[in-house]
Parts: structure tokens; C-alpha cells; sequence
């Protein structure tokens, strides 16, 4: 479970994330939307421990990220959008077994746990070949696998579906939906709404740093009327600027 | 700080490192090609002058040559009579090295003892002329001395009455020592410059390189303190630089024994260095290479881009190059107190006294103390920047 309680993020003169209170529980797939340089990044971040929020709390399966962040992070895997982060000399295997060994996975353990995601994410065939030659589909398989490697109990995607081909991005849901089932917490970021709108059971939306709507689909749909949902984004942003 | 993870990442770091063929040409090729082929080229160069001064000592002898003053020039080593039209001008020009103008009667007036002036002219500015010089002083001081024992003798006296004092030279200098000094120039010079340039590569990649790849903020992501990382990544750039350094040190040394300097020594380069110069040597390079690693890693976190880091590991550099360049001309008795607690300077000057074989304790206490504070120093910067939120932003 993920709360946020009036969470800000400051840099030098810019407010990057203004007062967000938010709940995510546990098997819930949550959708963040907003537009680019909204401030999802920057939120996903600050749950990761890798920025320190301004003011606020954030906590992380009863850990905060101020005092207890070894602990968050073992209960974290987080997925960058923008630069994938592998290490390009290195093999697919390698670059997972990297990471395994970083969250103190046992050998044996980890051997098992690499086989099973990689038949999970089909990458069999690539296995032992170096990230470098890889396509951006393939790269991506290989990012989300070395997230998911200490099968974190919250896990954080952020713009996950850029550069997935549509193969990719069926096995990538189906992916999801049986996390969800196993009752992990997902955060699922996105700048469209298309992709949410078939995995997300909620979704937020973030504005230049504020939340400004957060709620299911089926509300935010009476709320506004709107059938297609890219046209309903476009009129939450719309109704937030007129504030 | 974990032992574990610090060796998990260095390993890793490295393995990464020494697939990338850029990091092994910077780390290797460079002080095992480059610096010896430098050493090479100045040192024929240096030899070339000395040899072709010896082997063709071209001379103008004007006057009566047949005497046996002029025999016995003609006689020297190395010695070839030119007769040029025009002789001032050939040795204006180089290529007579002395003009030597023997008395038509000299040989006459000797008997009658009598004296006479040999003239000779040379290029003062020209080593090789200068050389000449040197050679017909010599054989002419030779004849003199003969013809001085014969004249004695013809009034019943022995040399040693003119002669009541000898002079016998001796060097004290071992050729262990003549190999430390001619060592003690070059290579605190290579070893130096080996050690900055050899992790810069490794330091841009291992910090610049993994944030504009997004692969730090997986790292700072995964339950790893940053100190680890740091860790890791710094004992990764002093392996590399360590290498480079060695690498340097093993070519040039062998490049002394083949080379044209192998006159000198017969055996190892640094096998005259005792066990404990050689443990000092090692310890100081130690504290060389964490400072640089520590300065390259501070200045990779520090730049925005991959781009930016290499450009202002420049310095670094220069910074390596200029103290090395100073002492180079600088014999230990003219070091300054000062410079044993500079930085790089004292590392430079330490290396120096050790290759001449005349350590003090108190240059080794303040080198090591003041290398020391240094390297906290520098690795506290870097710790300071790679703790920043900025260390993100690209
Ligand atoms: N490390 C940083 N330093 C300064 N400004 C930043 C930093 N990270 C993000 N920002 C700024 O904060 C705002 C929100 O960015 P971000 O969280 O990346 O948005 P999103 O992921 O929704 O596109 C942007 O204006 C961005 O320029
Ligand atoms: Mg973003």
C-alpha cells in the first residue's frame, strides 16, 4: 500500500508537485495521467527514495521514504521512462542477475527467477546476447524483468508502454493483470489515456504539479459525460486551467 | 558500506569496463605504446647527436700534416681530414667540426725546445664541434706529455719532478645510482601522467556515462547505500589507473634495457630499488591514484553530460603534467620543503628522491600526511556531489 499525505516537491523556484494526498492499496492498478512535465516522474521518484520530498509524507507499506529508505526500496521496483538503464555491454542475464544480487537475492533463487520471468516476458531466444544490439522492444522486456527480478510488493511504471510493439504490449497487460492478482500495488503512468483505460481500476490526474482529479473511470465519466476518454482528459486539464 | 555489495559493483564495473574497447586502449595501449615511443624517439635522438659526435670528427689540419702531431690526429678515432675550399665557412656551416693549424716548423723548434701555438678553431655553440675540441686538446696534451718525458730525460730527470701531484678521479656513483638518476626524471614523470589519464576514462563512463544511460537511478534505486557505490566506483577507477600506471612503468623499464640507455645496466631497470623504496613507491602511487580517482569521479558526478565530463577532465591533466614537468630538471637537494606538501608535486618530488635512492623521513612524512588529507578531501567532494538530487538532472 502506498499513501501519500500533502506531498510537495520543490526545485530551487519550481513546484514540480504541489500538495498530493493519494491512497494506492494493495492489488490495485493505479493510473497516473497527465501531460508531459506534470510531475509524475517526480512523484514515482519520491516513492523510490531517489528524490526527498519538500514537504509531506509518503509511506511505503508502513515505511517512510524519510527514515526507513533500505526498507522502501526492497519493497520497490521502479520502471523509468525516457533512457531505459541497462547496461549495454552487459547480457540480458547479466544486466537481471545485476540487480538480483544489488536486492540480495540468493544464487540458486535468482538462477530460478530469471528463467521464470524470461519465459514470462519470452525473451528465451536473447537471453545471453548483450543489451547493445537490442531493439527498443527487446530492451524494454529485458528493463521490466530487472525491475520485476526481487518481486517487489509495490511496483512502479513509469510511461511503460513507450516503445512496446503490440506483442510486447499484450504480454506486457497480461503481465500486469496477474500481479494484480497476486495482490501487488501498481502505479501506472502514462501522458495518454488508451492504455490505462484497459488495465487501471482508478486513475489520477496530475496538472503542473497538482492532483487535480482522482477517482474510477465509471465516476469520471458521469462527471463529465464524455465516452471517449482522451476527450475527457482534455476536458479535466481544460476545467483545471479555468481554476 | 557492505563489503559485498561494494565487491559485487566493483566487479561488475570492471567487467563492464573491459568490454568496452575504448576504456582498455585509454587504460593499456597508451602507456604501453605511446610513452615508450616517446622515450624511444627523444632518446635516439639524444644518443644519435652523441654517436654521429664521435664517429665523424671532420676536420680541417692546415700546415705541415705529415709531422707526427698531425699523424697522430689523423690517427684518432673517428677522424676524417676534409679539405674544403672555403674552411671557416664549412665549419660555420657544420660541416667541418675544428680547424687545426699546425707550424710548418713545429716539429724543428720541439727538438730545439723551443714552443710553438697550435691554433684551433671551433664552434663553441655546436656540441659536436665542441666535442672536437675536446678530442684534439686531448691528443695534443698526449704529445705534449711525451715530448716533456723526453726532454727530462734528455737532463737526467724523471717526470714525476714536474708531475709532484696526481690527480685520481674516482665516482662514488654506483651505476645503480646513474640508472636511479636517469630514472628519477622520466619515470615519476610517466608513472604520473599514466595514473591521471588511465581512470579518466573509466571515472567519465562510470558516472557521466551511467546518467545519461539511466542506469544510475536503477542503481540508486536498488537497497545499495550511495557510500558503496561510491566505493566500488572509486576502487574501479584506481584499478584502472593502477594499470595504466604499471603498464607504464614495465614498458619504459623495458625500453631502458633494450634501449640505447642499456649501456647504463645490465639487468631489471628497478631491480636496484630495495624492497622498502619499492613498498614506498607503491604506497604513494596508491594515494596518487585515489586522489586522481577521487578528482575524476567529483568532476564526472559534477557534469551534466557524458560530453561535459570529458571536457573538463582535461585539467586533470594538466594538473598531472605541470608539477611532473618541473621536477623533472630538479635534482632532490634542490626540491623545495614546500613542494612535499603540494599536491601531485609531493607524490612527484617523493618519486624522486626514491629513484635516486635518498629518501629523507621528513619529505616521507610530509607527502604521505598531506597526500592523505587530500585524498579525503577530494573523495568528500565527490561523496558531497553524488549524494546531490542534481546528480538526476541531465
Ligand atoms: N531534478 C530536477 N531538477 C529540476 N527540475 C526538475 C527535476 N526533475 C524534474 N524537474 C521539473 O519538474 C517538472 C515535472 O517534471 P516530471 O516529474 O518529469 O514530469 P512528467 O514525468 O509528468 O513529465 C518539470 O517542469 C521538470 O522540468
Ligand atoms: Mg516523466
Amino acid at each position: 500500500m502506498i499513501e501519500l499525505d500533502s506531498v510537495t516537491k520543490r526545485f530551487e523556484r519550481l513546484t514540480a508537485v504541489e500538495r498530493v494526498s493519494l491512497q494506492i492499496q494493495s492489488g490495485e492498478v493505479l493510473g497516473l495521467l497527465g501531460e508531459n512535465g506534470a510531475g509524475k516522474t517526480t512523484l514515482m521518484r519520491m516513492m523510490a527514495t531517489i528524490l526527498t520530498p519538500t514537504e509531506g509524507e509518503i509511506v511505503i507499506n508502513g515505511f517512510s521514504v524519510r527514515h526507513q529508505q533500505v526498507e522502501v526500496r526492497r519493497q520497490i521496483g521502479i520502471l523509468f521512462g525516457g533512457e531505459i538503464g541497462l547496461y549495454n555491454r552487459l547480457t540480458a542475464r547479466e544486466n537481471i542477475a545485476y540487480f538480483g544480487q544489488l536486492y540480495g537475492i540468493a544464487p540458486d533463487r535468482l538462477a530460478r527467477r530469471i528463467e521464470e520471468l524470461s519465459e514470462m516476458l519470452e525473451m528465451q531466444d536473447y537471453l545471453d546476447r548483450r543489451v547493445g544490439g537490442f531493439s527498443r522492444g527487446m530492451k524494454q522486456k529485458v528493463a521490466i524483468a530487472r525491475v520485476l527480478v526481487h518481486d517487489p510488493q509495490i511496483v512502479l511504471l513509469d510511461e511503460p508502454t513507450t516503445g512496446l510493439d503490440v506483442g510486447a504490449a499484450s504480454i506486457f497487460r497480461a503481465l500486469i493483470r496477474q500481479m494484480k492478482a497476486a495482490g501487488k500495488t501498481i502505479l501506472f503512468s502514462s501522458h495518454h489515456m488508451g492504455e490505462i483505460e484497459k488495465l487501471c481500476d482508478r486513475v489520477a490526474i496530475m496538472h503542473c504539479g497538482r492532483l487535480c482529479y482522482e477517482g474510477t473511470l465509471p465516476r469520471l465519466r458521469a462527471m463529465y459525460g464524455f465516452t471517449d476518454l482522451d476527450e475527457l482528459f482534455l476536458q479535466v486539464l481544460e476545467k483545471e486551467g479555468e481554476r | 558500506m557492505n563489503a559485498s555489495l561494494i565487491w559485487l559493483i566493483f566487479r561488475k564495473e570492471l567487467t563492464d569496463l573491459f568490454r568496452d574497447r575504448k576504456t582498455v586502449i585509454g587504460a593499456f595501449v597508451i602507456p604501453i605504446a605511446v610513452i615508450p615511443a616517446i622515450f624511444f624517439l627523444v632518446s635516439v635522438s639524444m644518443s644519435g647527436v652523441e654517436e654521429d659526435a664521435r664517429a665523424n670528427v671532420s676536420l680541417v689540419i692546415l700546415g705541415d700534416v705529415e709531422q707526427p702531431l698531425g699523424q697522430r690526429l689523423l690517427q684518432t678515432e673517428g677522424v676524417k681530414r676534409l679539405q674544403p675550399d672555403d674552411p671557416l665557412a664549412s665549419l660555420h656551416e657544420g660541416e667541418v667540426r675544428a680547424i687545426v693549424t699546425i707550424p710548418d716548423d713545429l716539429e724543428r723548434h720541439l727538438r730545439q725546445n723551443g714552443s710553438e701555438q697550435i691554433r684551433v678553431r671551433y664552434d663553441a655553440a655546436n656540441d659536436k664541434s665542441v666535442y672536437a675540441y675536446d678530442l684534439i686538446q686531448r691528443v695534443i696534451a698526449d704529445y705534449e706529455q711525451e715530448v716533456v718525458a723526453e726532454r727530462l730525460q734528455a737532463a737526467g730527470l724523471e717526470p714525476s719532478v714536474i708531475h709532484p701531484l696526481e690527480l685520481v678521479e674516482e665516482s662514488v656513483a654506483s651505476e645503480a645510482k646513474m640508472t636511479g638518476k636517469l630514472l628519477s626524471g622520466i619515470v615519476p614523470l610517466m608513472l604520473i601522467l599514466s595514473l591521471a589519464t588511465g581512470g579518466i576514462a573509466a571515472a567519465t563512463d562510470l558516472v557521466a556515462g551511467e546518467k545519461e544511460r539511466g542506469t544510475m537511478e536503477a542503481l540508486i534505486s536498488a537497497p545499495v547505500p550511495a557510500g558503496s557505490i561510491l566505493t566500488a566506483k572509486l576502487l574501479t577507477v584506481m584499478v584502472m589507473s593502477g594499470i595504466s600506471s604499471v603498464a607504464a612503468l614495465v614498458s619504459s623499464s623495458l625500453i631502458i634495457q633494450v634501449g640505447p640507455f642499456s649501456a647504463n645496466d645490465g639487468g631489471f631497470a628497478l631491480g636496484f630499488l630495495g624492497i622498502g623504496s619499492i613498498l614506498l613507491l607503491v604506497l604513494i602511487l596508491l594515494l596518487l591514484a585515489a586522489m586522481f580517482a577521487g578528482l575524476e569521479l567529483a568532476i564526472s558526478t559534477w557534469a551534466k553530460t557524458f560530453k561535459e565530463a570529458q571536457t573538463y577532465m582535461t585539467p586533470v591533466l594538466f594538473a598531472a603534467m605541470v608539477p611532473s614537468y618541473m621536477m623533472l630538471p630538479l635534482v632532490p637537494a634542490d626540491i623545495p620543503l614546500l613542494y612535499y606538501v603540494l599536491p601531485i608535486f609531493n607524490g612527484s618530488a617523493l618519486c624522486k628522491e626514491i629513484f635516486f635512492g635518498e629518501v629523507q623521513p621528513l619529505h616521507v612524512v610530509c607527502t604521505l600526511l598531506s597526500s592523505l588529507v587530500y585524498v579525503a578531501a577530494v573523495i568528500w567532494l565527490a561523496a558531497a556531489l553524488f549524494r546531490r538530487e542534481k546528480l538526476l538532472i541531465h
